[in-house]
């Protein structure tokens, strides 16, 4: 046992602050589980009231808004959930060592965002029931709904297999050091070796992974704008421009949410060792860059869509600017992008300040300015159909603003219950300059085939999903490519979890002085099969020596 | 022609990709290939619609269409197959009202079926624009993208004042929340009528069909004509080469089948 005390090493100091955030106590943390759980379930009695009493509960009507906020709701979150692999993606690729920590933080928005983005399409649509199994079963290549749903997907996958790959050291340490969740993170690590050679492989492997992920995080959102840039029929929508403006208003409110969140934590996880004010002078520099790029875009479109645009155009955009929506489209533009621009720029320029309160004000007001101007987008065409049809106005519902403001309880909720399970911040390696000098080993011939093999299934599990897309009712095209995509992106999780050997090797502990005759494994097995019916074995299993034992436990 | 080596290279590269790009059965066909299939359609003459509405009922009772009630209806969640498109032209005391029944347009290109993600929408081999309220999700796609506003989605579970269920057409199904609906062109009377001509053993004629949607069998005016666009000799097909004809928002390109007829100038 001794030597098990002196292989675990003792808890450094950095470690137990980087860790303090895992136990679930103090009255904090079960009082905003509360609130937030309370807030979660006006999300749910939004829904509930759509189930019971049918869609007509909204403030939405065929001859009136087809849409409403629900929708804009959804593109914000799929909007926030765009950034956090992007922050971790381009920190590891360019190296920021600056914005390290925030890298998995950013990586849980993510998933938080696009549980609750998903939870919202089920929530508007009409049969919840049957939504996802009829666009998986029956879905239609020319349909942007299949499209976003590929989309999704592979990013879900994508950037959960980054996720634990880049978290899968810190799980293993975890299991050492959070003694009260040992089997949990005993069996996240899914037997994570730390070897120089593994933690080689895996930032090999997570570098690549980040690579690829970037351009499936554009297409996300791109995805998004051709929902709305791909109908003809809709005046104010049509245009090519949509898919580049979403990917933009994705990064602009995604890093506000990320900033916001960020303080937020710091303040009650006390993690202000590891963000100084400097970190959130950087992002809110980065935030005002692109909410300047942002109101360049809308210019461009308001100046196209007012100055000599069909008429149809025309009437949308001048409703927005100067009609029914001018409100609320210029206290947006104003408040929530103009004036926090200013404030952004401001402290962008002058060196002095470094403000904490006035990034997270500026963010704050840029995460509602575009949250309002994305309903300026989805809902002002419907005011102006093609044909003169009279059309109901819309005012949003109770149960649409349950199930809106109820998403932002259960995105902060999933936000909690994820950097409650998991280590947040990366968690020091000790020889920080092994993994130039080192190489991962070969791989052996079994696992390079069951690498291999899987990336040669998924892909042409994609081909035969893709070439089989006219016959959906046959073939049932998107499982196919589905189940490839996951296939494909199995491949890094292969590489870095399948073992180098088949029989990992003995670990033996130390032991000083004469070896007792059980030492050898062999013998101790004899030993005890021929003793064992007058032994009653006092110690328990692992403390035998020469019982196999898994490094420094 | 020999084998050239660039040739040969751009087959191997259409062969490589080519898994991806198969023609599509639909579009590789070429005119003219099989029997000639009906493509119905509907001439509807503005000239002749008193804006009386009987289409819009017949319509309705035709087609189990639910009472949306007032408060619905206004929050413009009423479900009409067939509505009566009404503008003003001038102003007071010179005021003209135009009315326009509008049906779907069942498009040849339609924007709707391509963006259904789960086929519960497609176009027929005879050119109707289908809805399987079964498959739909609600996802409401079609409905934004339909420029015409012709397609209803069903914002509560459907109801009937107790005198209409006794009225319910058992030829029709009736949809549940949650899901789209629109106007079918009258498919199951086409069926029916398809298998009386049969029993009868004989062919179908422009006579049997010209009537035959509720909307067209109802209108006092006689406005509405139904038939068959490929058969030339149709009543549709000449009506619609009327120097009167027009289509609805022609300049989208979807080429609707329903065909509308006007002296003056229709405007939008």
């Amino acid at each position: 046992m001794a030597g098990i005390a002196v292989a675990m090493s003792v808890p450094h100091d950095d470690e137990r602050d980087l860790l303090r955030h895992l136990p679930l106590t103090g009255s904090g943390f079960w009082l905003s589980v509360t609130v937030l759980a309370i807030g979660t379930s006006a999300l749910f009695y939004g829904f509930a009231l759509q189930t019971l009493y049918g869609h007509a509960v909204t403030g939405q009507g065929s001859h009136g808004a087809i849409w409403g906020i629900v929708v804009a709701n959804i593109v914000n979150f799929i909007g926030v959930s765009h950034v956090g692999i992007a922050i971790s993606a381009v920190v590891r690729l360019l190296r920021l060592k600056r914005y390290q920590q925030l890298a998995r933080l950013a990586e849980f928005i993510t998933l938080a965002a696009i549980t609750t983005a998903v939870t919202n399409i089920g929530m508007d649509v009409g049969r919840p029931e049957r939504f996802i199994q009829n666009v998986l079963w029956y879905g239609r290549y020319t349909a942007p709904f299949v499209w976003s749903c590929t989309v999704i997907t592979t990013y879900v996958c994508g950037s959960s297999v980054y996720l634990y790959l880049a978290m899968r050291r810190d799980l293993w340490v975890c299991e050492t050091k959070v003694p009260s969740r040992r089997w949990f993170y005993g069996l996240l690590a899914l037997g994570y070796r730390d070897t120089p050679a593994s933690r080689a492989r895996h930032n090999r492997v997570v570098w690549w992974l980040a690579v690829v992920i970037l351009p499936i995080m554009v297409s996300v959102h791109s995805v998004y704008g051709y929902i709305f840039g791909l109908q003809p029929g809709r005046p104010g929508w049509y245009n090519p421009f949509q898919a580049p403006y979403f990917v933009l208003g994705a990064i602009v409110s995604g890093f506000s949410t990320v900033i916001v969140s960020l303080a937020v934590l710091r303040k009650t996880m006390r993690w202000e060792q590891f963000f100084p004010p400097r970190i959130f002078k950087g992002l809110g520099i980065f935030l005002g860059f692109v909410t300047l790029l942002y109101m360049y875009f809308l210019f461009s479109e308001y100046l196209t869509g007012t100055y000599a645009a069909p008429e149809g155009e025309r009437v949308v955009f001048h409703d927005v600017l100067f009609g029914r929506f001018a409100i609320v489209t210029w206290s947006a533009m104003l408040g929530g992008m103009l004036l926090p621009f200013g404030l952004l720029f401001l402290q962008g320029v002058n060196h002095r300040i470094v403000s904490i309160p006035l990034t997270v004000i500026a963010a704050l007001l840029i995460n509602a300015g575009l949250w309002t101007i994305r309903t300026v987008v989805v809902v002002p065409t419907f005011y102006h159909p093609l044909l003169p049809w009279d059309v109901a106005p819309y005012t949003p519902a109770l149960a649409e603003w349950c199930i809106v403001f109820g998403s932002f309880f259960f995105f902060a909720l999933l936000l909690l219950v994820l950097i409650k399970m998991f280590p947040v911040l990366e968690l020091p390696e000790a020889e920080e300059d092994e993994r130039v000098a080192v190489r991962a080993p070969r791989m052996p011939l079994w696992k390079l085939a069951a690498v291999a093999g899987s990336a040669v299934a998924g892909v042409a599990l994609i081909a035969t999903g893709v070439g089989n897309r006219l016959q959906p009712e046959f073939f049932h095209p998107p499982v196919i490519w589905l189940s490839g995509i996951i296939l494909l992106l199995s491949v890094p999780f292969l590489i870095c979890v399948l073992p180098e050997r088949l029989r990992p090797p003995v670990f033996r502990v130390p032991s000083v002085g004469p070896r007792p005759v059980a030492s050898h494994p062999a013998n101790a097995g004899r030993c005890l099969a021929s003793a064992s019916h007058r032994l009653v074995l006092k110690a328990p299993l692992h403390a035998i020596p020469g019982k196999r034992l898994r490094p420094f436990q | 022609m020999s084998p050239t080596r660039r040739g040969f290279l751009g087959e191997m590269a259409r062969a490589a990709v080519g898994v991806g790009l198969v023609p599509d059965p639909v579009s590789a066909k070429s005119p003219g290939e099989g029997p000639v299939r009906h493509k119905w359609g509907m001439v509807i003459d503005l000239d002749r619609c008193t804006g009386c509405q009987a289409c819009a009922v017949a319509c309705r009772a035709e087609n189990n269409i639910p009472v949306a009630g007032l408060v619905d209806t206004e929050k413009g969640r009423g479900i009409f197959w067939m509505n009566l498109l009404t503008t003003s032209e001038g102003t007071y005391p010179d005021l003209r009202q135009q009315f326009l029944p509008a049906p779907c347009n069942h498009c040849e290109d339609p924007p709707c079926t391509k963006v259904c993600p789960v086929g519960a929408t497609s176009q027929s081999e005879e050119g109707i624009v289908q809805q399987i309220p079964d498959r739909c999700i609600g996802c409401r796609l079609c409905e934004v993208s339909c420029p015409y506003t012709r397609r209803y989605f069903n914002w509560t579970e459907p109801d009937w004042p107790e005198e209409l269920r006794e009225q319910l057409n058992p030829d029709v199904s009736v949809r549940p929340h949650g899901v789209i609906e629109k106007c079918l062109f009258c498919h199951h009377r086409i069926r029916s009528v398809k298998e009386r001509v049969r029993a009868e053993g004989r062919t179908l004629t422009d006579a049997d069909v010209r009537r035959l949607p509720a909307c067209a069998e109802s209108c006092p005016a006689e406005a509405i004509v139904f038939g068959d666009l490929n058969d030339p000799r149709s009543e549709v097909s000449q009506l619609a080469e009327s120097p009167r004809a027009f289509r609805l928002l022609e300049e989208l390109g979807t080429h609707p089948k329903v065909i509308y007829l006007r002296e003056a100038k229709w405007r939008e």
